[in-house]
């Protein structure tokens, strides 16, 4: 049998629209809700996506609707990606200011108008503190709170002198990997660089463990790396949650090679920059920390070269200074030497004239010789005697007329 | 001098024939023979200051281009 009452569907929908826009037109309502079938196009900014919420502790559903955000919306969902660092995607738990709409053609509507950022960013901030009060907790070997921060085994290591040896997680063909390479290479001290490439995704959370993995391969190969270097950057400032997982926090802080970060980012660090040894804000600034590591090794090779010459100068200097008064001396008192022993000769040569009887005779005395013999002693001459009486400058043959003895 | 002499030791004997010929015990017979080897170990030790004195220079030249 056919029932006579009946109307056409549009009638129906008529009804529903009527009824809904009575009680919903012009009202809008914040709502907590989880994002799922997320689809956005950017063409004309458009999101399409589902609110659901799940019973507690299970996935299971209590309440989904379809949403929509049109132009006013994706804008509002534009800055929340950009404040927050958070993409807008599936699985996402946000509170959403949505209006709801019926048209017969569509179904049932919710329109997003706004998003609330600071409950994503305190949800978020919720999700990190928690990591790190368990990475605190779970890793109390290597991790352990000072102050504001932490004190990680791999943020105490020491670099080496310099960073030559590069371990280089990356994505390829990023802006932020070529700024970082291209930094590097163009440095205008000329210092050589060895770097290894290991390419990986590094955007979305689930991706994290792929960097972890690349971790453990390098720690493995044994090379001797004086550092690992992990860049993400030149992109969007959304979507930073793969570095904010507690597997790759544990890593990096246990990891016995130093870890640079270069994660171009406004917002705080991420947990990987926490445990790192060295985090950075861009690639780029990776690039010129290690640089400035190794110029400060060279400055200091310079200044012991100069350290080492300025002494040695000195040092010549003190004994070219202990040389000259040695070559005086011995100059001096050679001649002084010489000059003493031409004094004694002189003094010898003045004795020796004295005594020569020449001299002598001079003065006016006379030699009195007797059978040849110069006579010391008149006692053996006596009257009668012949002598010879030498004067200067004659000889005289005397006999002894007489002999008075006194 | 053989190029095996070390400066301190060039050094050491240059400062015992200073103290002989400052003390006079150098007797004349050995004056001239002393102040020859004298001499000898001066220009000795000159030569090897400038040589070190010319290297000097020319590393901190070095660094200082550098």
């Amino acid at each position: 049998m056919v029932a006579q009452n009946f109307i056409r569907l549009a009638e129906l929908t008529g009804l529903i629209q009527d009824t809904l826009d009575d009680v919903f037109e012009g009202k809008s309502f914040w709502v907590v809700a989880d994002v799922t079938n997320h689809s956005f196009k950017p063409n004309d900014e458009r999101h399409f996506f589902s609110l659901v919420e799940k019973a507690e502790g299970s996935s299971a559903l209590v309440a989904k609707v379809d949403a929509v955000a049109w132009r006013t919306g994706a804008g509002k969902i534009s800055v929340f990606e950009e404040t927050t660092g958070q993409r807008f995607q599936n699985g996402l738990n946000v509170l959403v200011r949505v209006t709801v709409s019926y048209s017969p053609e569509y179904g049932l509507k919710l329109t997003l108008i706004d998003i609330d950022v600071n409950f994503t960013i305190g949800a978020l901030e919720r999700q990190k503190q928690e990591i790190l009060a368990r990475l605190e907790a779970e890793c109390a070997d290597y991790i352990q709170k000072s102050g504001d921060g932490y004190i990680t085994r791999n943020n105490r290591l020491e670099f080496g002198l310099a960073i030559q040896k590069i371990a280089l997680i990356t994505s390829n063909n990023t802006a932020g990997f070529e700024d970082f390479v291209h930094t590097l290479q163009t440095n205008h001290f000329g210092f050589a660089f060895n770097i290894d490439y290991y390419f990986t995704p590094v955007q979305g959370e689930n991706n994290s463990h792929l960097i972890r993995q690349i971790l453990v391969d390098i720690y493995k190969s044994n090379k001797p790396y004086d550092a690992v270097v992990i860049i993400r950057g030149g992109g969007s400032q959304t979507d930073f949650l793969i570095f904010e997982t507690f597997a790759l926090g544990q890593i990096v802080a246990k990891y016995p090679i130093p870890i640079i970060t270069g994660i171009g980012h406004q917002r705080n660090e991420t947990i990987v920059d926490i445990m790192a040894h060295s985090p950075t804000k861009t690639p780029t600034k990776a690039a010129e920390y290690i640089i400035a590591h190794n110029a400060g090794f060279e400055e200091l090779l310079l200044n012991a070269r100069k350290l080492i010459a300025n002494r040695s100068q000195q040092q010549i200097w003190s004994k070219m200074q202990s040389l000259d008064p040695m070559i005086a001396n011995i100059k001096n008192y050679s001649k002084m030497c010489i000059l003493h022993h031409k004094g004694y000769l002189e003094h010898f040569e003045k004795v020796v004239a004295l005594m020569n009887p020449a001299n002598i005779l001079k003065k006016g005395f006379a030699i009195v010789y007797y059978n040849g013999k110069i006579v010391v002693n008149a006692q053996q001459l006596i009257a009668g005697e012949q002598i010879t009486i030498a004067m200067d400058g004659a000889r005289l043959e005397a006999i002894i007329t007489n002999k008075t003895t006194e | 001098m053989g190029e095996q002499m070390s400066y301190e030791a060039a050094f050491e004997e240059l400062k015992g024939i200073e103290a002989e010929i400052v003390n006079e015990t150098a007797t004349i017979d050995v004056l001239a023979e002393k102040i020859k080897r004298a001499a000898d170990l001066i220009k000795y030790c000159q030569t090897k200051l400038r040589t070190a004195e010319e290297q000097v220079n020319a590393v901190i030249a070095d660094i200082e281009t550098a």
